[in-house]
């Protein structure tokens, strides 16, 4: 069986600098600001009000709806005031709860308790879960316990966990690996009772040796886990790539890993599991990788939600002068920062501070074909850019022919851009077509439901 | 704190550049230019010269006149105007680079739009208008031959040759010592089977004949020694170009190997037309005569334009296929097309004109090897089913 995937790119990985610094645990001192957007689904609804005190791991956001998650005190204090924030995933403003800590950390008497989740049935397992406010760890954000909840019609017989990290410059996973092979494998017996799958796999990117030495004597006694070493390419960690180099199988177009039979879990998101469900702890902290030429003490940091970013980005000695772009995540597919007035939130996997920004020349294709030999989705990228110049040019049409190129299939991982010799901003012009694509869809539902008004009468 | 910038995604990208491809392209097709100079004398190298002053001041005209960037930085025009000048022998007027790589640029590139818009190569448009405007400047009776022998010095072997004065063809016999004329051994290869002899002994004498006593050596033919163009006389020096392009990820070695390969199978298995008129044809020729027949599709790998145009225009990027199955099927398409032209058709070459038809086919081409996207096209594995 072919371990591997179409395409891809082999950037520079960067991870020297970090792989070796074990986490070290940031308390919460100074107030925490915690954003009610933490899921890419609905943003939660305040639970508390001001002046509540609150103890570590209470709710103080519930889920509106299903594709959204429940948020918690990530310690114990009071509810200074409900307020807004920077968002770091959509550089918006967005709600949130600030929380003045009281220096105790204390648990909620329903927290941190050891639980026998193993007794539990697979509803109970998931709501659990979805209990403790997971969400996907490794950047996506997409509440786990939707994963974990297989549409109608498709039956799961793999949980995939994701220990790739094929993102340059990230080793919070890596390190995560390495200190909790075990409660790992625990998170993902919690994923496998979830979904009824009876296998599981763990997918480590072979540059990360130690970590998948680490998981394989872990699981030696686990017959229905395998642990891969999976060779080094970027993007091994997207969801559908991984799919297709550990079993072979193609998430068909437009649809979902349950569709291929699987489930695929981040590994500290399975770390988060296991802890939500033998322990009873909900999701309050996670680790980030801060790193990149401009600041001077890098590392990984384990932190509680809503720590201040300036305050982080200070402890790592940012070079406030020097600093010329500040990338939520990684560089191959993270966001630059307008701003670091912000606040750690569940999905945020790393803070990579780059002295001086490279400018790229967006110059003229050249068709040398590097971009179809980059995607891993089987997409000709040099013609969406050129469809997006034609769109913005006022060509409408770009729009469909766009959509025929398989304009939705694209995970914009970023494999093309990276490959581009002309420097082109394919992974933008794709971002604006499929924003025009929604905005084009939205305009004809309103058209549908006028028509439909107007019917009616 | 300084402004923080904001791009998009990704961040960081690989180190090559449009810019850095071009000169590596100039780069590899400067041994090619030396070994001109040598062989042909300053006139080559000042053909060439004029030909990229064109083209850069074209381009840079043609961008001004557009109110776009002038990009004449990136080298792109610079090959353009080497290739240009590689197509034609080294005794033009003056005037003939000037105009075909004037066309070349302003007609086939600049009109198009520019870098990465033109349907067709610059410098085979350019050359395909000088040749029809120029014929008997692109198509003399015979070229300048410099035969070179061993010597005691090298250095002043090459000095010597670099003094060479070509500027007239058919003079240049009388006027330098070791310096004759003869016809292309394209031509010479076309004439002679085209003769009425062919018609009288066996395929495989025909081609002794030919091939070892009219054309020039293999060898020589092969690295270099022989009269042509000034960029198409040396088969070894272009392909070593090719080599570090290859070795640097520009060309994709499966791109020139089709189509060499499919020229080289073609002439050896293609019924040859022999005698006048083509009044005999003969299934495989080269196949069936032995030791001296199998030399002759070797001479359509190393003479003429072939080289050049499989090495360095049809691996042109902005007028191939995009993905490598596109690029296999238009070098293949190449190779057909240069020996239906070479066997079958008026010209000796058809180098050219098979890469400008098959430029044209490219949109067509690639809409027929779009690559499959991911999760489509496949039946859904059953779950379970594989691993």
């Amino acid at each position: 069986m072919a371990r591997t995937f179409r395409g891809g790119v082999h950037p520079p990985d960067g991870k020297a600098a970090t792989a070796g610094l074990a986490p070290q645990r940031i308390a919460p001192e100074a107030a925490l600001v915690i954003s009610l957007r933490q899921s890419m689904g609905a943003a939660s609804a305040p639970l508390v009000a001001v002046g509540q005190k609150v103890l570590r791991g209470e709710p103080i956001g519930k889920p509106s709806g299903f594709v959204s998650a429940a948020l918690h005190a990530p310690t114990s204090g009071t509810v200074k005031k409900l307020t807004t924030m920077n968002d770091p995933v959509t550089g918006g403003k967005v709600q949130a709860i600030e929380l003045e800590p009281d220096g105790e950390d204390r648990w909620h008497d329903a927290c941190n308790q050891p639980r026998a989740w193993r007794d539990m049935a697979p509803e109970a397992v998931r709501q659990a879960v979805a209990d403790a406010g997971l969400v996907g760890l490794g950047g996506a954000t997409f509440p786990t316990h939707v994963k974990l909840t297989p549409p109608k019609g498709t039956a799961v017989d793999t949980v995939i966990l994701n220990g790739a990290e094929c993102e340059p410059y990230l080793t919070c996973d890596h390190r995560l690996m390495l200190a909790s092979p075990g409660e790992i494998l625990e998170g993902l017996d919690v994923f496998m009772r979830a979904t009824g799958a009876p296998r599981g796999v763990v997918a480590v990117e072979d540059n990360k040796p130690d970590a998948w030495r680490a998981l394989r004597d872990a699981a030696a006694d686990l017959k229905h886990v395998e642990v891969l070493a999976l060779p080094v390419k970027y993007p091994q960690g997207a969801e559908k790539q991984l799919i297709k180099a550990v079993t072979g199988r193609e998430v068909p177009s437009g649809g979902l890993p349950a569709d291929a039979g699987v489930v695929v879990q981040n590994v500290a998101t399975a770390y988060a599991a296991w802890e939500a469900l033998a322990w009873q702890r909900p999701l309050t902290e996670r680790t980030l990788t801060i790193t990149g030429d401009a600041v001077s003490r890098p590392g990984n940091f384990s932190v509680r939600l809503g720590t201040s970013v300036p305050s982080l980005l200070e402890r790592a000695g940012l070079d406030a002068e020097a600093v010329g772009k500040v990338i939520a995540g990684g560089p191959m597919m993270g966001l630059a920062l307008a701003t670091i007035d912000t606040y750690t939130i569940k999905g945020l996997s790393g803070l990579l501070c780059l002295k001086s920004p490279e400018m790229f020349a967006h110059g003229p294709c050249i068709r040398c074909g590097n971009c179809v030999d980059a995607c891993p989705a089987g997409l000709v990228p040099s013609t969406l850019s050129l469809l997006g110049e034609a769109y913005e040019d006022t060509q409408l049409d770009a729009l469909d022919a766009a959509m025929e190129s398989g304009l939705m299939d694209c995970i914009e991982c970023g494999s093309c851009a990276y490959a581009c010799p002309a420097g082109r901003r394919i992974v933008h012009y794709v971002r604006f077509l499929k924003a025009e694509r929604r905005k084009q869809l939205a305009r004809e539902r309103e058209r549908k439901s006028q028509q439909q008004a107007a019917v009616s009468k | 704190m300084t402004r923080l910038t904001v791009s998009s995604s990704p961040h960081i990208r690989q180190t090559d550049s449009t810019a850095k491809i071009m000169w590596s392209v100039v780069a590899a097709l400067t041994p090619a230019l030396v070994l001109s100079g040598y062989l042909f004398g300053w006139r080559a190298l000042w053909v060439t010269g004029l030909s990229v002053l064109t083209a850069v001041v074209c381009e840079a005209l043609a961008q001004r006149l557009r109110k776009t960037p002038v990009t004449i930085g990136d080298g792109s025009a610079v090959i353009t105007g080497i290739l240009v000048a590689f197509c034609m022998p080294a005794t033009v007027h003056w005037y003939v680079p000037v105009f075909g790589s004037a066309a070349a640029i302003l007609i086939a590139k600049q009109c198009f739009g520019g870098l990465g818009c033109n349907i067709w190569n610059p410098a085979l448009v350019g050359r395909a208008i000088v040749h029809v405007s120029f014929a008997k400047d692109m198509n003399p009776s015979s070229y300048p031959v410099v035969h070179v022998e061993p010597s005691s010095s090298w250095l002043s072997d090459v000095l010597r040759h670099f003094t060479i004065d070509v500027t007239a063809a058919g003079d240049a016999a009388a006027t330098a010592v070791d310096a004759i004329t003869g016809p292309s051994p394209m031509a010479i290869l076309k004439k002679g089977l085209a003769s009425p002899d062919a018609l009288v002994g066996s395929p495989a004498e025909q081609f002794t004949h030919v091939l070892r006593g009219q054309a020039p050596h293999l060898w020589d033919a092969f690295w270099g020694n022989i009269g042509g163009n000034i960029g198409e006389v040396s088969a070894l020096l272009l392909l070593a170009g090719v080599v570090y392009l290859v070795v640097k990820g520009y060309v994709r070695w499966y791109s020139p190997a089709l189509y060499l390969g499919t020229v080289a199978v073609l002439a050896a298995v293609l019924p040859l037309p022999l005698g006048p008129e083509g009044a005999r044809w003969v299934w495989a020729a080269a196949l069936r005569s032995g030791p001296d027949g199998m030399l002759y599709p070797l001479y359509h790998l190393v003479c003429g334009g072939l080289m050049l145009g499989a090495l360095y225009m049809a691996t042109d990027m902005v007028t191939s296929p995009l993905s490598p199955r596109g690029q296999m099927v238009f070098a293949v398409g190449c190779g057909v097309l240069t020996v239906l032209i070479r066997l079958y058709g008026g010209y000796p070459e058809g180098v050219c004109y098979s890469i400008l038809l098959m430029n044209t086919a490219v949109p067509l081409i690639d809409r027929w090897t779009r690559p499959r996207v991911f999760g489509t096209g496949h039946k859904k594995p059953a779950p379970g089913a594989s691993s």
